[in-house]
Formats: C-alpha cells, structure tokens, sequence
C-alpha cells in the first residue's frame, strides 16, 4: 500500500490534467530531482560524473528527441546521429565564426538549425511512409558523415579533421569542472523534458499520436498531416540537435564526424525501443539501460574471473541489444516505461493483490 | 419498429416537430460520378442534404455507399460531377477543407487512434478549435493553459452525454466494440459539426446497443440540430429515424424520397427489399 | 576516343560493383514480396552466410562447405521464422522493421563471435589477374576483373532459375499467392509457415551467394554488412515488390555512383560513391513514391 489512491480527489480538470496525479509520484518526482541536484554532485567521484552520468544525461536528451518522431508521431528515423552531428558543427561555427554571440545563444540556434535540416529531410514523409522513410533518414545519415569528413570548411580546414570545443563561459560562469558539466546538462535535460511532456499533452502532441494511429482518420477531424509531422521533425531534431551539441562541447570536448556515426543513431533507436516509444520517463530508462550495459559486461565477467577480449565484449554486446530488441517489440512494445507502470500498479494494491 | 420506440416523443410528435426545423439546401451532390481504374464506383449520382434532417443512404452491399461518403468528406475524387457545400461549390473537397467546414464522420471499421485514452480521442475532435501557439503549448502558459481546460470541460459534457464516463482515462483499444463506436461519435460531435456522416453506426450491435445508439442520433439531431448522414443495413431502423432516404443499386441512384415512398418504389422493391426479404 | 577508354572501364566497373548491389537487394524483394517484412537484415546475412563459408572452407572441402553453408542458412530462416516472425505476426511493418534490426544485431555479434572477426580471403579458383578487353580499340584497353565478370554471370543464372521457380513450380505459385493476400492465401490451404521458411531459406541462399562475390571481391569482413546496406536504395529505386527492379537499380546505381565519383568527385573533395545512392534515392522518391518499376499503392478506407 505504498501507493493509495484512495481519498485523493481531484476536483478540477486542472487537477487531473497534472503530469503527476498522485500525491506518492509528486513526492517521488521531488525525491528524484532533490538526488540529482544535490545528491549526486556531492558524492559522486569524477569517473562517475564523466564516464557515465554526463553521457547518460546528454543520450537522454537524444533520446528524448527520436521518442518524440518515433514513439510519438510514428515516424521512423535511421539519421538521429545526424542531427546531433548538425547541432554539434553549427554551434561549433557559430561559436568560432561569431565569436560575440553569447554561447547559449550558440546552443539555441545549433539546435533551429538541426530543426531546419530536419525539416527538410522530413519532406520526403508526406509521399513516403514507414520503410522508406527509414532509407530517406539513412540517406541524411550517409550525407551527414561525408559532409562533415570531406567538406573542410565546416571543420574549418583543421589538418586531422578533428575540431575541439570553445570554453564553456556561459555569461561569465565558466563551466570545467565535471560537477559543473553536469549540473548543465541536468538543467537542460530537466528543462527539455519539462517541455516535451507539455508538448504531447498539448494539442501538438495528440496529433502526433493520431498521425502515429491512423492517419487517415487524422485527416477526417481537421489534422494536416503534412504539418503534423514536419513539426514532429523539427522539434526532435531540435532535441537532437541540442543533445548533438552537449555531447560535443560538454562530453567530448573535441572530436571527430565519426562520433555521430550510423552507430550513435542505431544506439538511440535501441534507447526508445528498450526504454518504451511514446514515453518520456522510457527515454530515461533506455539511455540508463544501454549507458550501463557495455559498463557491466566490461566488469562483470572480470568480478566473476572470466577475462574477455575487448573484441568480444562488443560482439557479445552486439547479440544483447539484438536479442532484447526483438524480445521488447514481441512482449512489451512500451518497453521498460511501461513495466516500470505495471510494477506501480502492483504496489498500488501491494499487499492485497485484489 | 421496436427499436426507436425508446425516446420519450412518439413518432408523429417528432416528425411534426422535425417538419418545423429542416431548412435549406446544406449539402449537394450534384452529377457524381467515381471509377477505380475500370471500376465504377459511382456513376452520375445527384442528391441533397438539408439542413437540420436525418438523411439515410441505403443499398445492397457494394452499392458505392461508403464511396460516397467518401467523396463527400475529401477522401475520394470524383472524376466528375461537384458538391455544393452551404453554397460554396467543391469539385475536389481535401479531408482537412471538410472537417474546417463542418463535417464529421465515423466509420464502417472504427477508424479511432488505438494508442490514446478516450478522452484523449475525443479531445483530437477539438485541434480545429484550439489556437494555442507553439510556445504556448510547450510552457503551458495562456491560451496553452486556458485552452486545455475549456476544451476539457467541453469534451466532458460529451462524455457525459454519451454515458461514457467511466472508460475516460482507458486507452480505447482495450474497449468492446460497441463502446469504441460510441466513442468514435463522441470524437465526431467534439468537432460540433453541422453535418455528421455516419457510416453504419449500428453494424455489429446487439439489439440494447442499438437502441442505444439510435437514442443518441436522435438527440444529437434535436439537441444540437445536426444534420445527420447515416448508412445503415437495419431497415427497421432506416425506416424510423430517418427523415429522407435516398437508394443506391451498383453506384446510381435507384430512389430518393421518404421513407414511405422508397418503400413503395417497385424499383427499389426489385433490387433490393425483393431481394433482401425474399 | 582516347577520352572514352575510361569512362567506359568506369562504367564497366559499376555495372559489375551494381551486380553485387543487386544480388542483395534480391533477398530483400524476395522477403518482402512474400512476407511484407521489409528485412533490414539482408546485409547481415550476406556477412554471416560468407563468414561461414570462409571459415567452414578452412578445413572442409568446398563443396562440401557450400553444402553445409547452407543447411546453416535454412537453420537460420527456420529459427528467425519461429522465434522473430510468428510471435509477430499482423504487427505494424514498423514493428516488424525494428525487428530485423535486431535481428541483424544479433547476427553481426553472434557471427563474429563463432567465426572470428578478422579479414578472411576468400579464395573462389579465379584469377585475379585483370583482363584487357578491347586493347586494339583503346591504348591499354579496357580493365576489367574475372572475378566481378563471374559475379554477374552467377546473379544472371540465380535470376533466370528464381523467374522459373516463381513462374512455373506450384511453390512458386504459392509465394506470388500469399504476396497478394496473406488471409486468402491461407484461406486455400496455403500453409503461411512453410511459405515463410521457403523465402527466408532462399534468401539465405541469395545472400550467401552475394556474400561469395562481395567476399572474393572485397575479403570476407564486418564491412560486409554496411556494404549491403547500399541494397536499400537500390530497392528504392527499383520498387520493393519488383525482381527486374532490383537487378535494374543495382545497375543504376552502381554505374551511377561510379560515374558521379569520376566527374563530379574531384571537384567536391572525393567519396561520393558513399552517398549517392542514397541522395539518388531521395530524389526519385519524391517523384515516384512507389520507386521505378514498383506497383503503385491505392489506399482504402
């Protein structure tokens, strides 16, 4: 009876239009957010915020982005590596071309600008549907690779092709150390997902989702479906975007067209299946599954005596995420999110299971 | 004639009262014709909707029945032949120009988003009538606030109306089937159209359901005043609700007129009562 | 005439390299055509059929490795039949497209770990030695390798004896029913299973032939399976559900990707080829939506 329903009464629709209805989920969520603020900058050590927390946040973030085309509009996306590459060369630009641009100004129009490509690379979805968008998206995908190895200006004629991030000065507040790090990309993931949820609870969001469910019927009370996923595309890859500049300027710090490869895209899509399509708190859940994942198989065999090549872990990595994506879409299509709900309604009855 | 008895007028009552409220021309088809290929779907098709009745379109199966509601609300284009829509005249109408005039429909095989609540179904009938901008919606703040809550509460009263209370918060493919109907008119009257199509509302329905359904046609019809298109099997029904019928046999028109003159249409008892009923 | 020599060796050279496109994409339509599952993991199996058969060949006779290669493979359909595909069935095509991704995970990873992960060669009895054609026309002649000529002659003779089997056995019969209608194919006593593990056997055996002739060509590697990955634009091109299709937007593209890279490469800075298939793609999507040969889509309500 962890959870009791019972005697809370919402009287007004504003009430029962809260993200958290429960006065046990507002607790929890004020838990949550008390931890990550507070808790964790103090006790965390800076392998932890580096290795995996910080990444952890910024795929979040990423994720978030897909979820909302994928697991929310229904539209299947190949190129979300892409989008981060876009975000994360023009804030690069920006930053160096523009140097009197405030950074975060840098940061906001990264991400108009990956919405813009998203824009355009979603064209192609008002003719085409699911798989060949999926070739469409990967075609982004292709191009974004090359564009950024081979076209030198965009790299700004670097001889290894390998640019590094400006100081992360935000208005005077100069942000190296990791603990600062990650109170940025909390605040952006916090920020971020705040307006996600408003958004797919809001009038935008539902035509999403009737576009995801049938798009015919869509059509029939009014919706556009031209504008509704072209809007779709240009806020997750606004999202992704975003995330695309973190992960380079605040993770990385310097790098290379090869870290938003066709693998960053198919990691992200593994996030929104594993983590649940069509929920925030999944996209959370996904990032953590498949951040945590390759750092347990690297250590785990190791605690148990077993040694295994680096080489084997991946492959092994490799047979896991497959494995676990065929076994999610075939028993639980919302992923973990939708577990975890399952598991709050058990503890809603716990201990009396009727 | 059991099922419709339900309402609380009697049938002369609400025909006298209907007499009163049916008004102008609000639809009409004019010349429609529709080929799939070297499939005729519709040939040279004419009639009309006035505002206000209940107009039953009815024929065997594959009579192009659903084609033309089809093309009525933008789906389908017909090669030929136009619609006349309060006045304005259409040769193609798009899905998006239909529902932004007035029109809503359900369908034959419930058309509902299986991934959303009911409510949140129903409240995809009000898109049209919301304003919200972008960030308005994104901080929920203003009309992104104000909205939600009118809309909500004026979802509610539907929700109410239809007796569908207790399934608001279930996503609707969990639901039977009956209700999942009710719901898909739910969403229907949550765009407040001035004219409702409605393909086969009654298909599949035991005979409660059915009462219940035609109750609620009804008092659409007369609480709200609109105007109702429907295609329906059950003749008894047909018969009872409807104020004009009009008949359709392989994509023409075999009749138009009151329930009492399509009866006693030897064409229409040819091709299809005839056939029906043996 | 001097300027011809190597456009036309370029060409050549992408008609042969658009051989091999084409061979993969070949799985695909054949996968789709009965199934409606748009098999992302075509690519993988052309890697896991060659690495298999690289490996088997090693210490088995060839022969004998082909035969064994595949038994692998149809193990392979039957248990992605049972363990992917039935639990799944009447699922959204998205559904069932994310689920070949994951197949194609598993298949990279499980490959890899049972046959290794180094570069293999592949060693298919053909000369490597190049062959000049046309030497009295053109100085130095036309260069053009043995092995991309057997290659093409292999996926000629696989599309001549598909057409047959689709055309003139009952089998084939029953595939092109159950690609019309599923239900009214099961409805006439086709058994959707044993259908099922038929395309995917025979796409096995496809992939293992393009794994042959990629392997002889490129070495037996990971690569492999992001190389197959340019059969999705073929496949765009030519139209899902269409055998000359593929074999005809292989060619497209192969020679089309070649020839941009040598006009119009330079002046960009290289690798085109890596791209342009999919912008290529793009492009004629978005004026014919159903791809080149593909049967256009009417939408029911």
């Amino acid at each position: 009876m962890i959870y009791r329903e019972t005697g809370q009464f919402r009287t007004s629709y504003a009430e029962d239009q809260a993200i958290f209805r429960l006065r046990e989920d507002r607790i929890g969520i004020a838990a949550i957010l008390a931890i990550a603020w507070v808790g964790v900058p103090l006790l965390a050590d800076e392998y932890l915020l580096r290795a995996i927390l910080i990444p952890f946040l910024i795929l979040s973030l990423a994720a978030i982005g897909l979820n909302l085309l994928l697991g929310y509009c229904g539209q299947i996306s190949l190129g979300t590596g892409a989008f981060m590459a876009v975000g994360a060369y023009s804030a690069y630009n920006l930053a160096l071309r523009l140097p009197e641009l405030p950074l975060l100004l840098d940061f906001f129009l990264a991400g108009l600008i990956a919405a813009g490509v998203g824009i355009v690379f979603g064209l192609p979805s008002f003719r085409i549907k699911g798989l060949y968008l999926a070739v469409a998206t990967l075609a982004l995908q292709f191009f974004a690779d090359w564009a950024f190895l081979r076209v030198r200006w965009f790299t700004n004629y670097t001889p290894s092709g390998s640019v590094t991030a400006p100081v992360l000065d935000f208005f005077g507040w100069v942000v190296d150390t990791e603990r600062e790090k990650y109170w940025l990309c909390l605040a952006f993931v916090c920020a971020i997902a705040l307006l996600a949820k408003n958004l797919v609870r809001s009038r935008l969001g539902r035509s999403w989702m009737a576009i995801r469910d049938m798009d015919i019927a869509a059509e029939i009370i009014g919706i556009r479906p031209m504008h509704a996923k072209l809007s779709a595309f240009a806020v997750s890859s606004f999202v992704a975007g975003l995330a695309g500049v973190l992960w380079a300027f605040v993770h990385l710090g310097s790098w290379e067209p090869l870290a938003f490869s066709i693998d960053m895209s198919f990691r992200l899509l593994f996030m929104v299946i594993i983590g649940g399509m069509g929920s925030i708190l999944g996209s959370f859940l996904g990032a953590a599954f498949i951040t945590i994942l390759p750092i347990f198989l690297n250590q785990a065999p190791a605690m148990i005596g077993i040694r295994l090549s680096t080489a084997m872990v991946s492959h092994l990595e490799f047979m896991i995420f497959g494995t676990l994506i065929v076994l999610f879409l075939i028993w639980e299509p919302h992923g973990l999110a939708r577990l975890w709900q399952i598991g709050k309604e058990k503890m809603r009855l716990w201990p009396f299971p009727y | 004639m059991a099922v419709a008895s339900a309402p609380v007028a009697t049938s002369a009552e609400r025909a006298a009262r209907r007499e009163r409220r049916i008004g102008e021309v609000l639809l009409a088809v004019e010349n429609i014709s529709l080929r799939f290929g070297g499939v005729r779907a519709l040939s040279n098709v004419s009639f009309d909707i006035r505002r206000g009745e209940i107009r039953a379109i009815i024929g065997p199966n594959g009579a192009g029945k659903s084609s033309m509601l089809n093309v009525i609300n933008g789906f389908y284009q017909p090669q030929e032949g136009r619609i006349v829509w309060k006045g304005r005249v259409f040769t193609r109408m798009r899905p998006h120009e239909a529902a932004k005039g007035g029109i809503a429909r359900t369908f034959q095989n419930i058309a509902l988003f299986k991934g959303m609540s009911t409510l949140d179904n129903i409240m995809t009938g009000r898109i049209l009538k919301m304003r919200a901008s972008f960030l308005e919606q994104a901080f929920r703040i203003g009309r992104g606030r104000s909205e939600e809550l009118r809309e909500r509460a004026f979802v509610e009263r539907i929700i109410d109306f239809l007796e569908i209370t207790h399934i608001r918060h279930v996503p609707v493919g969990k639901l039977p089937y009956g209700l999942q109907k009710r719901v898909e008119l739910a969403r229907a009257l949550a765009m407040e159209p001035e004219l409702l199509l409605l393909d086969e509302p009654m298909a599949g329905m035991n005979l409660e359901e059915k009462e219940d359904m035609c109750r609620f046609i009804l008092d659409v019809n007369e609480e709200f005043g609109t105007t109702v298109a429907l295609i329906e099997h059950d003749m008894s029904v047909v018969m009872d609700i409807s104020d004009r019928v009009v008949v359709l046999d392989y994509g023409r028109l075999l009749a138009d007129g009151t329930p009492e003159e399509v009866r006693n249409d030897p064409a229409v008892i040819e091709a299809y009562l005839g056939v029906a009923h043996g | 005439m001097a300027e011809l020599g190597p456009v036309l060796e370029v060409l050549l050279g992408g008609l042969m390299s658009g051989v091999l496109y084409s061979l993969v994409a070949l799985g695909f339509v054949l996968i789709f055509k009965a199934s409606g599952v748009f098999n992302f993991a075509q690519g993988a199996m052309v890697l896991f059929a060659a690495l298999s058969l690289v490996r088997l060949s090693e210490w088995l006779p060839f022969p004998v490795a082909i035969a064994l290669t595949i038994a692998i493979m149809i193990a392979l359909a039957w248990a992605v039949e049972r363990l992917v595909l039935r639990p799944l069935v009447g699922q959204h095509g998205l559904i069932l497209f994310m689920a070949t991704i994951g197949v194609t995970f598993f298949l990279d990873g499980f490959g890899q770990t049972i046959w290794g992960s180094n570069v293999y060669q592949l060693d298919l009895g053909i000369s490597a030695s190049p062959w000049f054609l046309l030497e009295n026309l053109f100085p130095g002649g036309i260069l053009v390798s043995p092995v991309d000529v057997f290659a093409a002659a292999v996926a000629g003779s696989l599309v001549l004896a598909l057409s047959i089997f689709f055309h003139s056995t009952k089998i084939g019969r029953a595939l092109r029913a159950v690609a019309d209608d599923h239900q009214a194919a099961q409805s006439v006593g086709i058994p959707l299973n044993q259908i099922w593990l038929i395309v995917w056997s025979t796409a096995g055996v496809v992939a293992l032939v393009a794994g042959m002739a990629w392997g002889s060509k490129l070495g037996v590697q990971f690569s492999l399976s992001f190389v197959a990955l340019k059969a999705l634009p073929v496949l765009i091109l030519g139209g899902l559900t269409s055998i000359p299709g593929a074999i005809l937007g292989g060619l497209i593209v192969g020679a089309g990707e070649k020839l941009a890279e040598f006009y119009i490469g330079p002046a960009i800075g290289g690798g085109i080829e890596y791209w342009f298939a999919y912008v290529l793609a793009l492009a004629v999507l978005l004026v014919r939506p159903q791809g080149l040969f593909g049967e256009k889509i009417i939408e029911r309500v």
